[in-house]
């Protein structure tokens, strides 16, 4: 090859490389570095988004229905929930019973109980029309998996989450029906929206009906999926009731334990390096944690910076900080403030 | 250990006890352009809240590995105070990113590549237990030495930055920006203590500075770029060095001569952090701050 030829091919695609280069930092003016694919800046799941009371309505007796808006407000799926922080600093869970479709919305019902721990006394006195609401994003682990027959079983303000999947169910031309127990007829929300289903939906109001017949459930056909919310009781009769091989989805309104002063003695295992440690009343479990392996990190000793967050592999925890969310409550609690519910703890240390 | 057997000597006043401080900043009030009337200062102090939610989860991340090496009480001491510290100020500045894509400038496109910076380029890759690991973990320490070096010269900076007040920056901004400095003042010597201590070696003192240099140059100056093409309020605005070199002659941002004077001092051998800022200002500023003093500033 001449020389002429070669200093024209290298020209052309010096002049090609060059192009292509401009061509790609001008699609994309980030390049080159690449980006997580799931980006975590800005994306925590312990912010707070703002949100705005729109509507206030009392859908049964003792039953406060609100709608929230915001663009920020992330989509949904049917079982979802949501952290709410309430005026005092309060956090409470409450299902979202609205429409997925419907972006930027979301609504929840909250039930009066009076001799509660004050979450719903609070929503039920000072949430109005127009007030601010910080809400984070929502999580689910009442998922509706697919399927082309289902029972559902409601009981009181536990129909919030079964509501959206009635719907995503009529739509998938799913075949279904619900039982639907509460105290009375009128304090029953949603009645007059679950009427369009026909005989799909049993109402059992107890005053009138007793408790709901759950005999039927013993016949579930394999392969149609049970789907529960409710108080604890009802729960464990339709787990006792279904077929042992049935696929029971229950949602567990996981009471917060209230913050107490009292703090007693117990136990924590520690999994991994295989030792018992005792926790006394008066001392953190970090502090006995760090008799035995010095080197655990920890800072702030008051349950707002999170360095002690460790694994929690067993046991059930009575978490006194606020900034968990209720995600990283079911496997993780902070030491520094955080104790056992019962006598036990394993930890993954 | 290593190749500098008489450490530099700190200067003994400016230690105080650190402990993280809880605090709460309310953003509903704060305008896209919060430095009035300068979008390019704004947005180059914005560059912060890219960087430092990632970088300080790192910190952390990495200062909890390190922690078993530590055999000095009172070092360990400023560790674990340190490392809560930097755990506030990655969630502090975090919460602002969800505020700047409200008003308009997402910066997830961004963040999510200094995401990847720290959490895949730097994370704990897989290496085998032993010297590969220790090597790694020894250099991630120096770099972060390296670049508290910027935060407590940033930090001291902003402290001291009045023209920001005399042209009515917005106090909550004003107040996250001199809680974090005054905080980075404060633990200074911390992070140059514990390479100090584990390592101290002066060539990895000097390659670490300059990984950490050009790095922080490469990410602030794109940052800055990034902002400048993406104002919604600006739809023409480009981000150039000569506004950097005015914005530093007129106090909004810091000036190229103190930049490029920190450079020689890091470097130096007697060099120690408490050798220069002010704990005693610190300490004032963060005594005042309504941020660090339990209220939500909205």
């Amino acid at each position: 090859m001449s020389r002429a030829l070669k200093l024209a091919a290298v020209a052309g695609a010096a002049l090609l490389a060059r192009r292509a280069l401009r061509g790609r930092i001008a699609r994309s003016p980030l390049w080159p570095l690449p980006a997580l694919d799931t980006p975590v800046s800005g994306h925590s799941p312990r912010r707070w988004l703002p949100a705005l009371i729109t509507s206030r309505t009392e859908p049964a007796d003792g039953v406060l229905m609100l709608t929230l808006e915001s663009p920020e407000l992330p989509p949904w799926a049917p079982g979802a929930h949501v952290d709410v922080q309430l005026p005092s600093g309060l956090v409470r869970q409450y299902s979202l019973c609205g429409d997925p479709a419907d972006t930027g919305r979301y609504t929840i019902a909250i039930r009066l109980i009076e001799d509660g721990r004050g979450g719903s006394r609070e929503a039920h006195a000072q949430l109005v029309e127009g007030a601010e609401l910080p809400v984070r994003p929502p999580r689910n682990r009442f998922e509706l998996v697919p399927s082309s027959s289902y029972v559902f079983v409601a009981g009181g303000i536990g129909i919030t989450p079964v509501l959206p999947m009635l719907r995503e169910a009529t739509a998938a031309g799913a075949d279904w029906t619900l039982l639907y127990g509460g105290r009375s007829r009128s304090s029953m929300p949603f009645t007059a929206e679950l009427a369009a289903y026909g005989s799909r939906v049993t109402l059992v109001p107890e005053d009138e009906a007793g408790l709901p017949d759950l005999s039927a459930l013993g016949a579930t056909p394999p392969g149609t999926l049970v789907y529960c919310c409710g108080p604890a009781p009802l729960m464990n009769a339709v787990r006792e009731a279904a077929p042992p091989t049935a696929a029971v989805h229950l949602e567990r309104f996981t009471a917060t334990t209230p913050t107490t002063a009292t703090s007693r003695p117990f136990t924590v295992e520690l999994h991994r390096s295989g030792r018992t440690i005792e926790v006394a009343a008066g001392e953190t479990t970090l502090a006995a944690v760090r008799r035995e392996l010095p080197d655990t990190p920890y800072s702030c000793e008051q349950g707002f910076c999170g360095t002690c967050q460790h694994r929690v592999l067993a046991g059930e925890v009575d978490h006194r900080d606020t900034l968990l969310t209720d995600q990283e409550r079911e496997d993780s609690m902070l030491l520094c403030v955080s104790r056992a519910q019962d006598d036990h703890l394993v930890l993954d240390l | 250990m290593s190749n500098t057997p008489h450490a530099p000597a700190p200067v003994a006043s400016e230690h105080i006890e650190l402990k993280a401080r809880n605090v709460s900043f309310g953003w509903e009030d704060t305008p896209l352009h919060w430095l009035p009337g300068d979008p390019f200062a704004t947005h180059t102090i914005n560059v912060l809240h890219l960087l430092l939610p990632a970088g300080e989860r790192w910190f952390v991340h990495v200062y909890k590995q390190v922690l078993p090496y530590v055999k000095d009480e009172q070092l360990r001491a400023d560790v674990v105070g340190f490392i809560g510290q930097e755990a506030m100020h990655a969630a502090a500045h975090d919460d602002v990113l969800p505020h700047l894509k409200r008003l308009g400038l997402d910066p997830t496109p961004y963040t999510a590549q200094v995401d990847w910076l720290f959490e895949k380029l730097l994370g704990d890759r897989t290496l085998p237990p032993g010297k590969a690991r220790h090597w790694w973990l020894m250099e991630r320490v120096a770099l972060i030495a390296a670049i508290e070096h910027y935060t407590a010269f940033l930090g001291d900076w902003v402290l001291n930055a009045d023209e920001l007040d005399r042209r009515g920056a917005d106090p909550v901004m004003l107040d996250l920006l001199r809680w974090h400095g005054a905080e980075e003042v404060e633990h200074r010597s911390v992070a140059f203590d514990l390479f100090m201590h584990v390592d101290g070696g002066y060539h990895r003192r000097a390659r670490t500075w300059a990984t950490a240099f050009t790095a922080l140059v490469f990410l602030w100056q794109r940052g800055a770029r990034f902002f400048m093409e993406n104002d919604p309020e600006l739809p023409a605005a480009k981000a150039s060095l000569g506004q950097f070199f005015r914005a530093g002659r007129q106090g909004t941002l810091p000036s190229a001569g103190a930049m490029l004077k920190s450079i020689p001092t890091y470097l130096s051998r007697s060099y120690h952090p408490s050798q220069e800022g002010s704990t005693a200002q610190a300490v004032a500023y963060l005594a005042s701050s309504p941020g660090a003093n339990g209220g939500a500033t909205a």
